[in-house]
Formats: C-alpha cells, structure tokens, sequence
C-alpha cells in the first residue's frame, strides 16, 4: 500500500489544533483571571475591606466597565475558536484568501506576542478566490509566519500580505531583518502546502544572500489530494 | 510596625493592577512589574519579602525570570502564580528555588498570609547571616 498524503496533513493538522487551542485557552484564562479579581475588588469595596472613600460609586462604575472590555476580549477569542473549528468543515469549497489570512494572524497572534514580535496582517485590496482546502492553507500560512517568528529578532516586525497572481495568488510572509541560513531548511520541511495545494515557496533574496522574505504562489484551484505512492513514488512490492 | 513587601510579575497589566490594588488595602506594599526584565530590574534596586510570579510571559519567561533572580538574591522568596503550570514547569519551578506553586484563581487572603510568612522566613534568614557574621567576627579575634 502506498504513502497517503494526506498523513502530514493530519498529523501536522492536530498539532496545530493543540498547539493554538492551548494559546487560546490560556488567552481565555487570563480573560477569566481578570474578571475574578476585579469582581474580588468590587466585593472588597462594598464590603468594606477596602478604602472606597466617597467615590464608590465611580469606580464600581469604572471596574464594570472593565469587566465589560474583558468579556469583549473573551469573546473575540471564542470567535477565532468558533472559526477555526468550522475551517474544517469542507475541504473543496470557494472560499476567500481574506479571510484565511486574518484567522491565521489572530492565530498566531498569542505566538508572536510572546516572541515580542510585531506582527502585521494585510488583506489583499481586493477579494481574492480559492477553491480547495481553507484549513489546509491556513496550516501552511500559519507554519509560514512560525518560521519566520522563530526566525525574527524581538522587537522586530512581520508583515503577511497578499495579492493577486496570475489566476492563484502570491502571498508575502516578510520580515523587517534578514533571516537567518537555517530558514531555508525549515520553509523546505512544511510539506503540507506543498502536497495539499501544489504551493511554491521562494526565498527573497535567494540563498547565500539572507532572505528577507518567503513568498508563497497559490493556485486558485488546489489539485486534487492523492493517496497514491510512497514519498520515491514508488509502489511498494509487498503490498504492505 | 514595618510593611510586607511584595513583587507582582504579570505581563496582563489588567491582572496586576487590581491584585496590587486588593493587596494594599490588606497593608501590603506592593510594586508591579509586567515583564521578567522589569522584576530583575526592581530587585536589583529593591528588597521584597516575596514574588509572585507569573509563568507564560513574553520575551523572559517565568522560569528564567526565576533563576536570574536568584542569580541577584538567591535567599529571595518566589511563588509562582500562574493560569496552567504543567508538572513540568513546576518541577523545574521547584528545582529552580520556588517557595510555591499556586493557580489562578487564587482567593487573595491565601496569598497574602503567604506573603507575610515569607516576610517572616526572610527575616529569619537575615538574623542567621548576622548570627553567622558575628561568629566569625568572634571567631577571628579569638573572643
């Protein structure tokens, strides 16, 4: 029996989903943290643990106004999950570059963050058409901007932009220093753009000068995923 | 009577602030810092009787924010206080001097007694050295 293709895919697939579910939940534990100590110091307050002074009733005012941004925090967070777990519902489907684009910032908005690594998201000017896999690109995209986060200094920043390109479109993974050798090696490793949607990733400026930028080309239509042969393309003679 | 000292380390500035708040009006004095660099610069200049730290934060994280300060303090109480400390963190988190691990939520009351035992320990500990201090003065005059 042959290699199935589709294997990295959901190895790399699952991998992914913990690793952003557990930034995610962790983004929404703060939000819940928050919320606690401020409904604490409201309880400090009216109950008199606390010098309230004349104008308790401000800053019970001021402290349910931040409850309120914090729940609107929490729930920006609830919709990137909600989007991120409908990303799989069908993989042939039209669907916009845009939106995938946005989804994978926010989603590795937590990463780069901690990188302290400014990362910026641009959406294509005008809307831009796929049909295939969106998770599938929304791994490889992810995995893009991973690369280079890993790459960047801190306090650095990195662009993802994109446009239209012949009938697919070009997408621009840029960082605002060169990237170090080992780059090259680990845009080569990420297979799942590659076998999903037939992607072609480019070193700007290419190797030995230290590239600046990875620039993707995508097809509008994704080839068909195969199960066929192994990773030689060959069939293996016992059938196993 | 002088005051419990501590050190909030919490990169959710939020978060920070209204613990500090909380913790004063228990007569905690309290300094906020909401990165590991901001903490070792405050105990390089500051003496706390404790640290509450976080663990996930952005460019140092709590582990290494923990051994730098010992680095500068190694008798300096730290407790971890952090949303989602795998075993393994807390392992380290012990192996690397941690007084105490705890999660958030935790009702404040808890924290603070803690913090003033650790008040408590350093003095303690302060009392040892000069004990130890004066001995060897003694020792070495052959008193």
């Amino acid at each position: 029996m042959g290699h199935d293709h589709r294997r990295p895919l959901q190895r790399e697939g699952v991998l992914f989903f913990g690793d952003v579910i557990a930034g995610l939940s962790h983004e929404l534990s703060n939000v819940f943290n928050i919320i606690n100590e401020i409904a604490g110091l409201q309880e400090d307050i009216v109950g008199g643990a606390h010098p309230k002074g004349a104008d308790a009733a401000d800053r019970l005012s001021e402290l349910a106004g931040r409850i309120k941004a914090q729940v609107e925090r929490g729930e920006t967070f609830n919709q990137f999950l909600h989007s991120l777990a409908h990303s799989v519902d069908d993989d042939d489907i039209a669907f916009d570059l845009g939106d995938t684009l946005d989804l994978a910032g926010s989603l590795a908005a937590r990463p780069a963050r901690l990188a302290r690594v400014e990362l910026v998201v641009h959406r294509p000017e005008s809307p831009v058409t796929l049909v295939g896999d969106p998770f599938a690109l929304l791994l490889t995209i992810f995995g893009l901007i991973g690369v280079v986060l890993d790459a960047a200094d801190s306090e650095r920043r990195v662009e993802v932009s994109a446009a239209p390109h012949g009938n697919g479109a070009r997408l621009f993974v840029t960082s605002a220093d060169p990237l170090p050798p080992g780059v090259v090696d680990e845009v080569a490793a990420l297979e799942t753009g590659r076998l999903t949607w037939g992607v072609v990733h480019t070193l700007d400026p290419q190797p030995p000068e230290a590239p600046r930028r990875i620039i993707l080309d995508v097809p509008a239509v994704a080839p068909a995923l195969k199960a066929t042969t192994d990773e030689e393309g060959q069939e293996d003679p016992d059938g196993n | 009577m002088a005051t419990d000292r501590v050190l909030l380390v919490d990169d959710e500035k939020d978060f920070v602030e209204v613990l500090a708040e909380r913790m004063s009006s228990r007569g905690l004095e309290v300094t906020c810092a909401t990165s590991g660099r901001e903490a070792i610069s405050a105990v390089e200049e500051e003496t706390f009787d404790a640290v509450l730290l976080d663990l996930a934060m952005p460019d140092l994280d709590g582990l290494e924010t923990l051994r730098r300060l010992h680095e500068i303090q190694p008798e300096l109480q730290v407790m971890i206080l952090s949303g989602r400390a795998t075993v393994k963190t807390a392992v380290e988190a012990i192996r690397l001097g941690a007084t105490d691990i705890f999660e958030k939520p935790t009702d404040v009351e808890t924290l603070v007694e803690r913090i003033r035992s650790a008040r408590a320990i350093r003095i303690a500990h302060e009392d040892d050295m000069a004990e130890e201090h004066i001995e060897e003065i003694l020792r070495k005059r052959g008193w």
